[in-house]
This record gives C-alpha cells, structure tokens and sequence, in this order.
C-alpha cells in the first residue's frame, strides 16, 4: 500500500465538535448549521496501491483541493491520520504524515511526492529558470553534484518535448501550456513515488491540453508512479484514470472504476455530475 | 464462500442487475436477471436476444462496469485460484484486466491522434512486448483482419464503420488473455468480414481462450458458439 | 542627582547581559540566527553597531583591541569605532593584529593568522543568508529548521550552467559544523577558507537586524559548492601589491587615472611585509 487515508477530516474555524456529523453529503451544504466551521474534507478514507491512478471529482468546493494538499502536507488535517510507504517510528507502528519529525517531512515533499498545480506559480519558482526549477527538487533529492543534476535537468526537458536551448530561460518566458509541461519535469526529476495533479489541463486550450494528458500518460507507463488527479473535467477523469472517488460537501460519497462511476454510477450526486457531462 | 467450480474458466450464478434513477426519483430500471452459466477453457458462449433485452449489460457487468446487484461472476485465474469478481476489491479488478480478461467494446474507443498500428499495437507494449516486435505483430493482426495496408499509419476515426469495427477487434485480442468478452463484434460487417472475424474466433478457442460474445444471427452462433443463452426480458 | 559618568562599555550591565545571553546561544549553536535587542548607539544603524554591540558587551580592562574596515585599521570608520570603544573602556589599542585579544571587523579577515586568545567579531549588514532566495521569514525558518537548502543551491546551479561558476563574489554562503548554511557577512571567497577550522572565536553582530550568530573555535566551516566542482577564490594572477611587493594576500584593486594599481588590503600585513623586505635589504 502506497498511500492510506484514515479518516481524514479538514476543518476551517472553530469546530463545536460536532461539525462532521451536521454536515456531509445528505446535507445542504459544508458549513456547519451550529457552529458555521466550514467543514471542507470530512472522514475520508481511502488507499491507493502502486502504480494507480485515481481520479478526484465533485463541485468546486467540495473538498477536491484540500484533500490533495493534506497528502501534499501543504495543509494539515484537523483529524484523521495519513500514512505513506510504509513509514514507521522507531516503535515500528505505523506513523502518520502529521507526525513526521520536520526534516522528514520534506524528504518525503522533495523525494517521494510531487505535486502539479493548476496555477504554474505555485508549482513553480519565476526566479528561477526552467532548469533551475527543475534542479530545485533534484538537490532536494539529495544530488550534490553538478554535472549530474544538469544532465538529468536536461533529460527531463528533454522528455517534456522541450528544445534543451532553452533550459536557462525563465518561466515568464515560456507559454502557458509550456510552463505546465516545465511543472511536469520538476515533479519528476525526482523520480517520485506519488504524483498529485491539481486541475493539471483547466485553462489551457483542448489541444494543449490533450498533449499535456498524453505526455502525463506516456511518462506514467515509462516510470510507473502512482497518481492523484483532481479534476472536474470528466474527460480529464475518463482519459487519465483507473479508479475515481467522488467528493461532495467533503465526502467520499463513492469510489470505484473509473467507467464503472462513468456508466453505471450508484449515489445520487454521481448520477447528477455524469448527467452534466456535455 | 466461494465454492470449486469444477475446472470451468468462468461460472456466473444467479446475476442480476437493475438501475436506480436517483434523478427520477428512484425509479429501478431492470437490467436483466437470473443469468447462470459455465464456460470452460476454449468454448464460446453467444449471448443473443431482441435489443434492449440486457446482452451488453450482462457483459458489462461481467467486466464490473456495472456493478451486479446479486449473484456471483467466479473467475478461475492463471495460478488457477477463483475470484469472486462480482464483490472483489477494484484493485483486484485492474489486475484481471491487464493481464487475463480483454473487452471488445461494440463501437471503437480509441485516441484521434494515434494511428491504427501504434493502437494495436498498445495493449502488447502494455504488457512488456518490445516496441519493435509489438507493432509487426499488430501488422499480422490488421493484414489478417482485411484493413489494407495504406491505412495502418491512419487514425481510424477516418475509416468505415466496418474497418474501425475490425480495428477494435484487432486491439481487443492481441494481448494474450484467458477471457474476451465481445459485444457484437460482426454486427456491422459485410459477409466477409464476418468470416474472417468468425475464424479468428475459432482460432482463439482452439488457443484454450474462453469467449463470451453478443451475437444476433444464428447462423453465426451456429458456427462458432459451444452454448448460448437467449436473452428475453422478464416481467418484474 | 545625576552623573555624566559613562559605564564601562557604554552599556549598563542588564544590556551586556543581555548580548551575551544572546552570543553563548549562538556559540552553542553554531550557525545558527539569535536574536537580540539591539540598543541605541551613538552611531546610526547600519554603520557597524552590531559589531560594537557585540565588541562592548564582551570587552573587558585586559583587552587589546583592534579595529579593521576592509582591512585598513586607518579608515574614518575604523578609527571612529574604536576611539570611541577606546573612551568608553579605556582598553589599549594597535593595529597589529597578534597583539590584539578582539578584532572587530568589517568585510575581511586579517591575513595574520589569528589564535584562541583572539575573538574576531563581524560587522554583518544581512544576517539571513535565505533573504535572496526566500522572502519570507516564517518559511526561512522552517527551512534552516529542516536543513533545506535546495533554493541556494539553485542559485549555484544556475550561475554554473550559465557562466561556468558562481558569481557570487563576497557573502559566500558556508554550512557551519555540517549543519547550518550561514551569512559570513560580505568577506570576499578569498576569506572563507580562513573561517575554517580557526583557533579563534568568531562572532558575527546585525546591528539593524537585531541578530547575532557565531562560529566556535575548531569548527568546520566549509562554503556551499557542488562536490564535482572546487570551491575557486579571488585570483590575482602574476599581480603584487605594489607597496610591499606581496603576491599571496588580498589585494585591493584601486583605478586610478593613470590605470588600475594593487595594493594589499590588510594594511597591518603590508606595513610589516614592508619592513621585512626593508630590513632584509
């Protein structure tokens, strides 16, 4: 087991303690009635094996995002532990991503997950050149020799089908749908265990967009990560995905084959969002 | 518990399946129920009956894009242990499908921007088949089939009904699987096609592959199937 | 009633405590940001007042000490500095540097190699060697905290892939006792070698920025660099100084009409040198 979630809850504002259950998804919305503590992720449980690919979908602001960032530790769940690998203290139990001492937690950041974000300017460093970004996490990975952090910097622009010249140029520099192929290399010089992609596609046009899912695609094969895809395109879901979870008010309100929740979906919010598809 | 089944490659027992409308309020939608049968290594099982009487709902339920309502769809697998694929986990799932069940959909699922040979060619190089190797053994697999040669390197969203139909086919039994599900994989082809379709089905049994197809002519079912089952709605 | 009677040291004693608190924190951890309540000095802030905080709170009636502003003991801010630590200690000084006990500097470590009687205490502008590649504080600290330094790095990459090394010519970031990367205030490369392995105690004072860091005696010092490339310092090719006529010191590059001249920068070093080539004549 790669990835487990267990019970994982995110509370914003001060909770009256029983948030999670005046919510959810039989309710009308995330804000608790008592206290008005929005409850943006609520019990989630889930596990993800090597080499999976999961498809987060739901409304904006059901709780896609959040969640990602809890397994990103961007954020920290207000309840529920998370475990990663296998990960053990020294007492051989099982320890959460919440409990790691600081310095592993951005071992696991820099060496084990990678995350792409739907803004390039939150996944990437405009100070830095591309190859510098991409050099970024390779130090991080634990590299302290030139010569190898640049051939690998330039392997993996390379592999996003990027002229090497450019290499040295700053993001600004580069288009919108080249930026996110430059946030593509940076997660995977690392070689990572678990890619996240948050909205990896939204905003780019349709052909942009299918290149960027088929390179996602191919590198996926080529490497053999895990990976999170939030989205709430479910063309992205349907192209990119073996597994999807659907997310409302917080919720897991169900989770199974990707054409399984596309043709024969089962909660009534699912049947709702695949009758929406266009 | 998951009981013996006595050799056969898939056995399915009492599979039911109904929709729930959520959106209508609820209504259920009856898909088909009370289907038992048993297929061995290298015989076919031709599913026919009027349309809209639950073929393809019964094969997609084997392949769990439906989910059964009841009953049991027990899998014999390569290291000859049995799986309950009605209720096993998803992961499970994505397992058999990789390795030992394919799924010949009745109309072409395939990507605009790769050509006919590179899909073909796709599920062998899933499974570790060098690339080289892979898109000869496409070639075979497409020239066999009937598609000429000057369409390989062509997207099949550009060919007829007919050709895309033999492309499906190609892609959906290149792989070496132990259970191929196929959902009217002649129904818009001519006679030859057919023929040519019909004797690569026999081929597959005579490969000890089990088959499960939608078929709507006899004839046809005459020629290949080992059993069949007639599909009729029943009243609820 | 009240006295005009100035304390030894200009500070009371509450206020030295208080810095030295503050530089035992900092010995203990070494490379490691301390802050502390900088006080109003007579001088403005930014001219020094961290090393005088640090210099004042340590000195005591034994002291010698002696004052260097990019090596010169002769320039206004020098000699400023230390008549007016002068006045208010009364301790000796010169401007040989084995004779003195504290050396506040700005900018450069003596050529004279210094011992464990000595504390070498910097006047440091920028204390937070993050500040380039971080902006913000909280996330700075998060990362000396983690020993995540893969931003600095960055800068050292880029600087390689474009112009074969770094260019970063002073303010040379160096990890401390294999642990933290620290600011070793604007000394050229030439001086970072020097912050290895020395004898004596170095103290580093951020008057404005209210901080102090330290190296302890013996430790390991060593500047950020890649292990497939060496660390390069200044290299002044087949140039001397042309007072003294010495070729293995730093040497300041003055341009003046008549074209650009080399002298040494330490001009304690370069009096002796001088006298030695002198009398061997």
């Amino acid at each position: 087991m790669l990835l487990e979630l267990d019970d994982v809850s995110k509370v914003y504002g001060v909770s009256c303690g029983n948030c999670l259950e005046l919510t959810g998804d039989s309710s009308e919305c995330a804000i608790c009635p008592e206290c008005n503590a929005v409850v943006a992720v609520n019990r989630v449980n889930l596990s993800v094996e090597e080499n999976e690919i999961v498809g987060v979908v739901g409304e904006s602001g059901s709780g896609k995002s959040t969640l990602l960032q809890m397994i990103y530790q961007d954020q920290k769940a207000t309840s529920g532990e998370i475990y990663f690998n296998g990960l053990k203290d020294s007492n051989g139990n099982k320890l959460s991503l919440f409990n790691l001492p600081s310095g592993k937690t951005s071992w696991v950041r820099n060496h084990e997950m990678s995350m792409i974000y739907q803004n390039p300017h939150l996944g990437l460093n405009f100070n830095f050149s591309a190859g510098g970004n991409i050099a970024e996490k390779i130090i991080g990975s634990g590299e302290k020799r030139y010569q190898i952090i640049r051939d690998r910097a330039l392997h993996f622009f390379g592999k996003i089908e990027m002229p090497t010249s450019r290499i040295d140029d700053y993001p600004e520099a580069f288009s919108g749908g080249q930026q996110q192929r430059i946030q593509i290399a940076k997660a995977l010089s690392s070689s990572p265990r678990l890619l996240l992609l948050d909205e990896p596609t939204t905003g780019l046009d349709v052909s942009v967009q299918a290149k960027i899912l088929d390179l996602i695609k191919a590198l996926q094969y080529e490497m053999g990560f895990s990976m999170i895809v939030v989205s709430h395109d479910l063309g992205v879901i349907n192209h990119l995905t073996d597994l999807t979870l659907v997310m409302k008010n917080g919720c897991l309100v169900e989770y199974g084959l990707t054409d399984q929740i596309l043709e024969d979906p089962q909660h009534p919010y699912t049947q709702l969002l695949v009758s929406s598809k266009l | 518990m998951i009981s013996t089944i006595n050799g056969h490659r898939l056995e399915v027992r009492s599979l039911a399946k109904q929709f729930t409308l959520h959106s209508r309020g609820g209504i259920l939608v009856e898909g088909f129920r009370d289907i038992n049968f048993t297929l061995s290594n290298g015989q076919l099982l031709a599913l026919s009956g009027p349309s809209g009487a639950g073929k393809s709902s019964i094969l997609k339920t084997i392949y769990r894009t439906y989910l059964a309502n009841q009953g049991e769809i027990l899998f014999r697998r390569s290291d000859d242990s049995v799986i309950d694929m009605a209720s096993c986990p998803v992961s499970r799932i994505l397992d058999l499908r990789r390795r030992e069940i394919g799924f010949v959909t009745q109309f072409l699922k395939i990507l605009p921007r790769i050509s006919a040979l590179d899909g073909v060619a796709h599920p062998l190089i899933e499974i570790g088949v060098a690339e080289d190797e892979a898109r000869e053994r496409a070639r075979i697999m497409l020239q066999r089939l009937g598609i000429r040669e000057e369409l390989f390197d062509l997207s099949p969203l550009t060919f007829s009904g007919g050709e895309q139909q033999r492309v499906n086919i190609a892609r959906g039994i290149i792989a070496p699987k132990d259970l191929i599900l196929l959902d009217e994989p002649t129904a818009s082809l001519d006679e030859k096609s057919s023929d040519i379709v019909l004797e690569l089905l026999k081929n597959l049994k005579e490969r000890g592959i089990a088959l499960v197809a939608i078929f709507h002519d006899q004839r046809k079912i005459d020629r290949v199937a080992d059993k069949s089952i007639d599909v009729r709605r029943k009243e609820i | 009633m009240t006295t005009n009677k100035v304390t030894f040291g200009f500070f009371d004693e509450d206020a030295k405590k208080e810095i030295r608190r503050a530089s035992l924190k900092a010995v203990a951890l070494p490379g490691y940001i301390v802050p502390f309540a900088s006080r109003e000095m007579p001088i403005a802030r930014g001219w020094g007042t961290g090393g005088l905080q640090v210099t004042l709170s340590l000195i005591t009636e034994e002291d010698t000490l002696k004052v260097i502003d990019q090596g010169c003991d002769g320039s206004v801010n020098a000699v400023n500095i230390r008549e007016f630590i002068v006045s208010v200690t009364g301790v000796k000084q010169t401007m040989a540097t084995p004779e003195a006990t504290v050396i506040q500097t700005r900018h450069r470590v003596p050529e004279y190699p210094l011992t464990s009687n000595q504390i070498l205490v910097y006047q440091v502008p920028i204390p937070e060697v993050l500040t380039i590649v971080e902006p913000d504080t909280a996330k700075q600290k998060e990362m000396h905290a983690s020993v995540d330094y893969s931003k600095l790095w960055v800068l050292l990459y880029e600087d390689t892939s474009q112009f074969g090394d770094s260019r970063i010519s002073s303010r040379y970031p160096v990890r401390v006792n294999d642990h933290f990367v620290m600011d070793p205030s604007p000394i050229p490369k030439y001086d970072i070698p020097k912050l290895n392995n020395n004898p004596s105690l170095q103290l580093f004072g951020a008057g404005r920025e209210k901080r102090i860091y330290a190296i302890p005696p013996y430790t390991k010092v060593e500047p950020l660099k890649f292990t497939d490339r060496e660390f390069i310092i200044e290299d002044f090719g087949d140039k001397c100084c042309e007072r003294c006529g010495a070729t293995d010191v730093y040497l300041d590059e003055v341009h003046q009409e008549d074209g650009v001249h080399f002298f040494c920068s330490d001009t304690y070093h370069c009096d002796t040198n001088k006298n030695e080539v002198e009398d061997a004549a």
